[in-house]
């Protein structure tokens, strides 16, 4: 991969902390005890069973250890290679020039041992890739600023080498920009539609138990159920995101990074090179609105924002903000973007037809550095991307904007969902989708001669180029059936196109 | 396969034609509409297949009202088909290509060569029965959309060959 001659080790092969057998192994004795306990108990009888609970104590840690003896990292040039597995043993090489951001987590049960997971956010990559679990905190800490330095780039990577050792990158702390109130955190992740309505469930159970005597236990419990259910999610979040702090680290030879820590019972301190954070939205939540609260989030190409796997809850900005805070930390990640003067044009009168209740919400503009869209009655959001991260631009028109001449303009993004301004008029989309492709051209040429920073703009590719790696991998000469594609993230990014584009039809027949 | 396609179809000014004055689209071959068509046809009898078993098994009626309704099915998708085929076009930009498609729906995707991460050249049996190739442009985003299907072999090499030139360039240019 790397044609330097940087093939001697960076850091040799390391082990993982020799507790963390434990620790994964009580994860699975729970898993275990709860599957056998159920009817066991009472099958078995007390000793019995607790000779079966001892008995897989035994096998899950003989497992573990195994596992562990077997578990190893090291860094060999620019390539993290993990190696694993116990029966079928497997080395993964994560390139680090397409790690994207890399997030230190430390879950309620490793916090006494004083150990900690690094997660890495890489490109292409479907979810977090190799969860390396776990590590002492002070060696999983100056791992990741080895990694974000190496993945910065050869000549910066070698110079901090030849510079200082491994042992000496400490990670300094700088004052948190950013302090969430505590308080704020908790109003607002309580302020959601379905905790509004618990109270309104309880008043159903009560009303119920006092009129209708023949209301049984089953029916209480599961109302019960339903109410913690509702409760709980909320409830996680305000957990997760207790003790949010965020700080801008400005390093000459990086970049500015941010830094983000949060969490009370799992705390996650995760970094972020600014030049990777690929688009920036702002939502507001209709019940947040009196408070003019109003979330940031960021999207980075490693995370897919399904929302399913619950990364969206960790690639906040800002889980709550105010328009002063907005204001003030949006310019640090678009550098020159002023929130309160965004130069939005509202749709066409005609797309009324098309959208009745958002012709007044529907809006789009095109900033120095940043194409912004609006969207959403009840929950607004406005996304922002910068120009030199503009991966196509596409414009699609179904029959009936056909008929009323408007056009839909996407601007499609790695790892995160198209920016889309809906309904514009014809005219005026062709000329966007013109500009647009214009400018994100000398976005990238602006960011291409700005020196060191060769990857800044053109995210993925470009750091292959870098590698002298022919860049467009081309499949062979004859096309034949079946051909593979050449590439690795093909598969993970072909599957989550087919989901984008279902929902691209979704919102073309919407509007026809 | 070179010359420029114009489409006189429509009188009013097209919202596919994009920029007429710079750009020479190119449509795919007429062999993806026998291509298109035969694959309706497979399904076709297929379907008509499991309906004449349902008929020989239970002699019920509905099973020879289903087979005329899915004739009647195929026949309206026939006719999308090769409208959706004859929609198809492309145009090479000095820095990006540009893909369009599709009748009811239109879509024109721009894609820089410079986001270019690789270039897919795929054929199935039955495009290789038709001689035919389906050339893909991916970009590090999942949403792009730029598939050519059904060129010629001849088209689709030189395309792909094109595209990695582009890619070299850029590289140096890098």
């Amino acid at each position: 991969m790397t044609p330097t001659p940087t093939a001697a080790p960076v850091i040799p092969l390391k082990r993982l902390h020799p507790l963390s057998p434990v620790l994964k192994g009580l994860r699975l004795l729970a898993i275990g005890v709860a599957a056998i306990s159920l009817r066991g108990l009472q099958e078995l009888g007390f000793w019995n069973w607790l000779l079966a609970v001892g008995l897989l104590l035994v096998v899950t840690l003989i497992y573990s250890v195994l596992l562990w003896r077997s578990t190893g990292y090291e860094v060999i040039g620019r390539e993290l290679r993990i190696h694993e597995g116990l029966l079928s043993r497997r080395v993964r090489a994560v390139p680090l020039e397409r790690v994207q951001a890399i997030e230190v987590v430390q879950p309620m049960l490793a916090r006494p041992a004083g150990l900690a997971e690094l997660k890495l956010d890489v490109a292409g990559a479907q979810r977090a890739e190799a969860p390396l679990a776990y590590l002492p905190l002070a060696d999983a800490v100056a791992l990741r600023t080895r990694l974000l330095t190496l993945s910065a780039g050869p000549e910066r990577a070698d110079e901090l080498t030849a510079r200082q050792p491994a042992e000496q990158v400490v990670e300094q702390e700088e004052p948190h920009l950013v302090r969430v109130n505590n308080r704020e955190v908790a109003v607002s992740q309580f302020l959601t539609p379905p905790v509004m309505f618990a109270p309104l469930a309880v008043l159903y159970i009560i009303g119920q138990l006092v009129y209708n005597q023949n209301f049984g236990f089953f029916s209480v419990a599961s109302m019960l159920t339903a109410l913690f259910g509702t409760i709980g999610a909320p409830t996680m979040r305000m957990l997760n995101f207790w003790n949010f702090r965020l700080t801008l680290a400005r390093d000459p030879k990086h970049g500015p990074q941010l830094r983000i820590r949060h969490g009370l019972l799992e705390t996650r301190s995760q970094t972020v090179a600014v030049r990777r954070v690929q688009s920036l939205t702002i939502t507001w939540p209709l019940l947040w609105r009196r408070k003019r609260w109003q979330r940031i989030t960021l999207a980075v190409a490693g995370q897919t924002s399904g929302g399913q796997d619950g990364r969206t809850e960790t690639d906040r900005l800002l889980p709550v903000a105010g328009n002063e805070q907005a204001r003030t930390i949006v310019p640090l990640v678009l550098p020159g973007v002023d929130l309160a003067a965004l130069p939005m044009t509202l749709v066409p009168p005609q797309a009324r037809w098309l959208a009745p209740l958002r012709r007044n919400v529907l809006a789009a503009g095109l900033t120095e550095q940043v194409f912004g869209t609006v969207d959403g009655v009840l929950t607004r959001q406005l996304t922002l991307v910068p120009y030199q991260r503009i991966q196509s631009v596409r414009v699609t028109q179904g029959p009936l904007q056909r008929r009323l001449r408007l056009a839909t303009v996407h601007v499609d993004i790695a790892g995160g969902v198209p920016a889309s301004a809906q309904h514009r008029a014809l005219t005026q989309a062709y000329e966007w989708a013109d500009e647009l492709t214009a400018r994100a051209r000398a976005a990238r040429a602006a960011d291409a001669g700005s020196g060191p920073d060769v990857d800044a703009g053109v995210d993925p590719d470009a750091d292959a180029v870098a590698n002298a790696e022919p860049a467009p991998r081309l499949s062979a000469g004859q096309p034949a059936a079946g051909e593979p594609v050449a590439g690795e993230p093909a598969a993970g990014e072909r599957a989550t196109g087919t989901g984008d584009s279902a929902g691209d039809h979704e919102r073309a027949n919407d509007a026809g | 396969m070179s010359e420029p396609r114009s489409t006189p179809s429509s009188p009013e000014p097209d919202a596919l034609d994009f920029w007429p004055d710079q750009l020479a689209w190119r449509p795919v071959s007429d062999r993806l509409v026998a291509l298109e068509l035969l694959r309706l046809v497979i399904g076709l009898i297929i379907l008509l297949a499991i309906c004449g078993i349902a008929l020989l098994i239970t002699g019920s009626t509905w099973a020879l009202i289903a087979a005329g309704a899915l004739g009647l099915l195929t026949g309206i998708r026939a006719f999308v088909a090769v409208r959706a085929v004859r929609s198809y076009g492309y145009a090479e930009r000095e820095r990006d290509l540009l893909v369009r498609h599709g009748r009811m729906i239109r879509r024109l995707s721009i894609v820089p060569y410079a986001r270019m991460q690789f270039v897919d050249v795929t054929a199935g049996p039955l495009e290789r029965m038709f001689n035919l190739a389906n050339v893909q442009l991916h970009t590090a985003a999942a949403a792009s959309d730029a598939l050519i299907p059904g060129l010629d072999p001849v088209e689709a090499r030189r395309l792909r060959d094109r595209l990695a030139q582009l890619g070299e360039d850029r590289g140096e240019g890098l």
